[in-house]
């Protein structure tokens, strides 16, 4: 079968990206300066971007007098629609999907895409009300709140508890997985752990959170930003950097197929993302040169190296302790360090960092003939047994 | 097995976050002040949900009309758990550490709340414990939560 016509019509051109604590800024700051690091990068200027997605994990809800002034008014962007998109930890995959169809009927150009967090700042305030972890906010139909369930490593936790308690994965395992990326990270200067090594006894050592969680297992809680464009192949070529390539796009939903086969928390929905993604492009996960798979907690990595099949359903935790993930590892995973090490912009921290991979532009971390980079997203609801419900593609490539 | 579940009741303020009661789950709250768990079950086919749906199995008729909230057997085993050793809310801080589990009820659907009591799971590699409901009454504030026990097979 040969590659769906859409494959490698669309790129990205330019990426902007803040990272590091942002205490004095805003949201919206962060985000306009994304914004306009990314023109800068992709050689356009304000007036060439006809329409702006503005990548928030609450999506279109949420604070909405926080939303009455955007990145777009402060940059001074001319664009033609703005909107916010997202869900939970899946922003990129959907802001690119959404674009697409803008760049398809010609109603823009250029599309700029961002989502900035202050999550870090934030933290530290509610840290001294004796919250932990993200800053506190209460949201409505969420059902475990009063019983315990108080943040994503709650119920994320079950999910490598069950996976534990079918296929006899150890903590150990999981604690290679971060082992790995902090090894990534220790290549990434911008990363949050740069030059902070972990060893597997440093990961079983750290605090238990929420067993079988130790601290280690789990994602920073970080400040940022991150912006790119896309447009359509043809302009791309005209851009200052080099342009990456959408190659193809998959998503998937546990909702959908698993409402009685609760495998919810030992699988993702792969299955049905990787099909329409890899269709797309006519390419297997042979030809994937580095993976930045969502790792809000260390189980998702393990969950996606099975349910994609680098390894067996089950074996997860082996072909992890082997190394396979890790530099110098048969499949490189989460090379700027991931939500784990690096930062946690959602998978717009994967999404750079295969943006980088693919340009030639990761440093020391640098995938030697990086041709294909793929990239997940996950998040939403938190009702059982769809919990977590959708998952992501996004492939990305050297060439159209 | 108990032929009664047990009921707590807790007087002590209220400090932890407060149930989400919305026009869909409203008529389940009221049964846990009943003393009752409530599921959603399809009186065509018998399926039982929770929460609340449309029936998947067969062309449902206009929002779930052929369903009806029915008791639970308040009985189920446990699909996963977790030992929380940091409280995210510090209304948690004094029950640290606390075991917060995801149940599968004799029913089907899985249901998530803390658990109480003496006897509790400690060996994150094993499920499948059989676990029974607690209703915790919290008269000054209007509500009763739903809490889980382990129980004898």
């Amino acid at each position: 079968m040969g590659k769906h016509p859409s494959s490698g019509k669309y790129a990205i051109v330019g990426l902007g990206v803040i990272a590091g604590p942002q205490p004095d800024r805003s949201e919206r700051m962060i985000g306009a300066e994304a914004a306009r690091l990314a023109l800068e990068d992709a050689g356009l200027t304000r007036e060439d971007i006809g329409g702006a997605i503005d990548l928030r994990r609450s999506g279109g809800g949420g604070d909405r007098a926080n939303y009455s002034d955007a990145y777009t008014r402060v940059l001074g962007l001319k664009n033609n629609f703005y909107f916010t998109c997202g869900r939970g930890g899946a922003l990129a995959g959907l802001g690119i999907a959404a674009a697409m169809s803008y760049l398809d009927r010609g109603i823009a150009d250029y599309v700029m895409l961002m989502g900035a967090v202050t999550d870090w700042s934030q933290s530290q305030v509610t840290r001294k009300k004796g919250f932990r972890g993200m800053a506190h906010a209460e949201k409505r139909g969420y059902w475990g709140k009063p019983v315990g369930d108080s943040r994503a490593a709650s119920h994320h936790s079950w999910m490598a508890a069950r996976h534990m308690a079918v296929y006899g994965t150890t903590s150990r395992q999981l604690g290679a997985i971060s082992v790995a990326q902090r090894e990534w990270a220790c290549k990434n200067p911008e990363a949050k752990m740069y030059g902070r090594p972990i060893t597997i006894e440093d990961h079983q050592n750290s605090p238990i959170v929420a067993e079988p969680y130790h601290l280690l297992d789990l994602s920073q809680v970080s400040d940022g930003g991150i912006a790119f464009i896309l447009t359509t192949a043809d302009r791309a070529k005209d851009c200052k950097g080099k342009p990456v390539y959408v190659l193809g796009q998959g998503f998937g939903e546990v909702s959908s197929d698993l409402w009685w086969e609760k495998k919810n928390f030992t699988h993702m929905a792969v299955a049905p993302a990787k099909k329409q993604a890899f269709g797309q492009a006519a390419i297997t996960i042979d030809d994937v040169d580095c993976a930045q798979l969502y790792d809000c907690f260390t189980a998702e990595v393990l969950f996606q190296l099975e349910d994609y099949g680098w390894c067996d359903k089950g074996e997860g935790g082996a072909f992890v302790e082997a190394g396979s993930t890790a530099p110098g590892g048969s499949i490189p995973v989460n090379t700027g360090g991931g939500l784990l090490s690096c930062y946690h912009l959602g998978d717009l921290t994967g999404l750079a960092e295969a943006v980088r991979q693919v340009r030639g532009d990761a440093g020391d971390r640098q995938i030697a003939d990086c041709e294909v980079a793929m990239t997940t997203g996950h998040g939403g609801e938190l009702v059982s047994p769809g919990m977590c419900s959708i998952h992501t593609c996004t492939l990305l490539g050297k060439n159209p | 097995m108990t032929a009664q579940p047990l009921v707590l009741t807790v007087t002590d303020e209220w400090k932890k976050p407060w149930p989400s009661i919305d026009q869909d789950n409203e008529a389940f709250w009221d049964g846990l002040k009943e003393h009752k768990l409530l599921v959603w079950k399809c009186q065509d086919c018998g399926a039982v949900y929770w929460p609340k749906a449309y029936c998947q199995n067969h062309d449902n008729k206009p929002f779930a009309e052929n369903c009806e909230w029915v008791p639970a057997s308040g009985r189920g085993r446990i699909f996963a758990f977790n030992i929380h050793r940091w409280a995210f809310h510090p209304g948690f801080k004094e029950e640290l550490p606390y075991v917060y589990a995801l149940v599968e009820l004799d029913e089907g659907p899985l249901i998530s709340s803390q658990m109480v009591g003496d006897d509790l799971p400690d060996d994150i590699h094993t499920v499948g414990q059989p676990v029974e409901i607690v209703f915790e009454d919290h008269p000054n504030e209007g509500f009763t939560l739903p809490k889980f026990r382990m129980v004898k097979d």
